[in-house]
């Protein structure tokens, strides 16, 4: 689904109220839309039609779908297919989508999956469908072959940053978090300024770094501080940015007075010293500003319900730190 | 000698305004509305690759640009080190080409090859939308109006100013002021533009200026080659580019960054 998604707004499943919100408002969109097609005069007097209007339209597949709107969602696939004709690329890929959300069993996904197959076989590089065949793939919880497909697309496409993304995100749930690290790193060098892009790679350096107790995870996790900072620097008030950098920072300082005790105290050079003060002042700025960020969305209350399971988390994670101190 | 102070007057007959000025304003903007939906018409999108391998040649060179430009950004030392010396030797090797037996030979001939034939369709087609418009248009005004005298600006002019507003119409003493059709012509053909922009919108194609700085620069899109150019060579260049680039990085010292940026913004330490 994430892969299909070029817009995060809406059709997200981060964000369920919204996607509900959408796709209950289908059935009047979508009356609209038809109307507009069947009077003739109208349609002679808005001749431009609007990109977005398209857009929109997909997106409000993508909601339906998730809400289990299904017919919506055919009128939805029907307007695009109208527009585009069936041979369209992304029109084929949203048909098959739809087909993979009826689909019942593991036999019918099989059967959605030779029809890609099949019809990748005419065109290798049909951009879509071959990110549906490896979303699909791993649905089918067969991570294996959707790595090795996403290898090879990539092969083909290397400049293409939602891939590099799914292949990270597929290398993690495999516990391969350095080759995570890299196709993030990949990623970021084609979206230099995408803030949580930034705070992802700081996320998985800090995954990498948590369960060791070594030289190596202390270099880790002074990478994914910075990362977290770099986060933090491109988007005001991140709220993932800053919490990321609180726990790293907190781990590091949790874990300096045992790594002094066993060692001897002069062995930590100055410039330790200085990380480690530094790293202490980071610590209380991302506390501060997790607290402001906090009490502020928590009054607003659009900015509570777009955010909620965010919030509760900083809110939580506060209550922790605190806890411990 | 015209005498100085003394205002020039010609009779003019009110239907030269009606029947020559007008006519050619509007047909100017009519045929530059019409060019701008031709070309729509005519515009061939770029075609996109047809095979993996041809995509991979296409994309691997953005990827060494892409590390150029946005390596400092992103990456450590030791990232930036292993991805430059994997595709600085992929470069060298010629890993990413389409067909790496064909390598050294010289590029074809783009008058055969199809992909480069259709490239140059697509430029004749445009200048073709540009030529013809405008040798009807200047044939029909040398043909039925030239030498008129139209119209009076209502301001004054220096000399130079002559050439170009008097152009087909040779008097040395006539005021700067008088404006002759074609010159007329002239003046509508750059001074346009704003109104197309008004009637069509700001990405017009009836905007030749435009048209022309596009053609000169065409690393838009998706195809990074032009027709005819050899991609061994561009990799050999960027491979050169690659290893001559050092590395630094904005994540070192972005902790004090951060801190200095940040907290002392909003007095919190």
């Amino acid at each position: 689904m994430a892969l299909i998604t070029h817009e995060p707004h809406a059709g997200h499943s981060s964000n369920l109220i919204a996607t509900f919100r959408l796709s209950q408002q289908a059935p009047v969109l979508l009356k609209q839309q038809l109307s507009k097609e069947r009077n003739v005069l109208l349609s002679l007097v808005n001749k431009s039609e609007e990109p977005e209007n398209h857009g929109m339209t997909e997106q409000l597949f993508f909601a339906c779908l998730q809400s289990g709107d299904d017919k919506s969602a055919v009128l939805c696939l029907e307007l695009l297919t109208r527009r585009f004709g069936s041979s369209n690329e992304r029109v084929t890929a949203l048909r098959g989508l739809y087909e993979e959300a009826l689909a019942e069993n593991q036999f019918e996904l099989e059967q959605c999956l030779h029809k890609y197959d099949a019809l990748l076989s005419d065109n290798a590089l049909n951009l879509p469908i071959s990110r549906r065949r490896i979303a699909l793939l791993r649905a089918m919880s067969r991570p294996a072959d959707a790595i090795a497909s996403l290898v090879e697309l990539l092969k083909a496409i290397p400049t293409d940053a939602e891939a590099w993304c799914e292949l990270a995100d597929l290398y993690h749930s495999q516990g391969m978090n350095l080759q995570a690290i890299f196709s993030l790193e990949e990623a970021l060098l084609i979206t230099p300024n995408a803030w949580n892009i930034h705070a992802r790679l700081g996320e998985v350096l800090y995954i990498c770094a948590c369960p060791l107790d070594t030289e190596d995870s202390i270099q880790l996790l002074r990478r994914s501080i910075q990362y977290f900072c770099r986060s933090v620097e491109l988007c005001d008030d991140y709220l993932r940015g800053y919490y990321g950098l609180a726990m790293a920072t907190f781990l590091i300082c949790s874990r300096n007075p045992s790594t002094g005790s066993s060692n001897e105290l002069l062995s930590v050079s100055t410039e330790d010293m200085l990380y480690n003060n530094r790293v202490e002042k980071l610590n209380k700025l991302a506390k501060t500003k997790l607290e402001d960020i906090v009490e502020r969305r928590s009054v607003d209350l659009q900015l509570w319900e777009y955010s909620q399971g965010e919030l509760i988390a900083a809110k939580e994670l506060l209550d922790r730190m605190t806890g411990l101190h | 000698m015209a005498l100085q102070g003394v205002e020039q007057t010609i009779l003019r007959d009110p239907a030269l305004f009606y029947w020559i000025l007008f006519p050619i304003t509007i047909v100017m903007i009519l045929t530059g509305i019409l060019r701008h939906y031709a070309t729509v018409l005519m515009n061939t999108p770029p075609k996109p690759p047809s095979t993996m391998a041809e995509s991979c040649e296409r994309l691997s060179l953005l990827r060494g640009v892409n590390l150029r430009n946005n390596a400092p950004a992103v990456l450590s030392k030791e990232a930036f080190e292993m991805r430059k010396n994997y595709l600085v030797s992929a470069y060298q090797s010629g890993a990413f080409l389409k067909d790496p037996a064909s390598r050294g030979q010289p590029p074809a001939n783009p008058m055969t090859d199809p992909a480069g034939m259709e490239a140059m369709m697509g430029m004749m087609k445009g200048n073709m939308m540009m030529m013809i418009p405008q040798t009807l248009i200047m044939s029909w005004i040398n043909a039925f109006f030239s030498g008129f005298v139209i119209l009076k600006l209502p301001f004054p002019l220096t000399i130079r100013f002559k050439s170009m507003l008097q152009s087909g119409v040779m008097t040395r003493d006539l005021d700067v002021r008088w404006v002759s059709s074609l010159s007329w012509y002239f003046l509508n053909l750059f001074g346009l533009q704003s109104v197309f922009g008004f009637i069509l919108g700001s990405e017009n194609a009836a905007n030749h200026m435009s048209q022309q700085m596009a053609n000169m620069n065409p690393a838009a899109g998706v195809n990074p080659f032009q027709p005819g150019q050899d991609p061994d060579k561009l990799y050999q260049n960027e491979a050169e580019n690659l290893e001559v680039m050092e590395h630094f990085c904005i994540l070192d010292g972005i902790e004090d960054r951060i801190l200095h940026n940040i907290a002392s913004k909003e007095g919190l330490i």
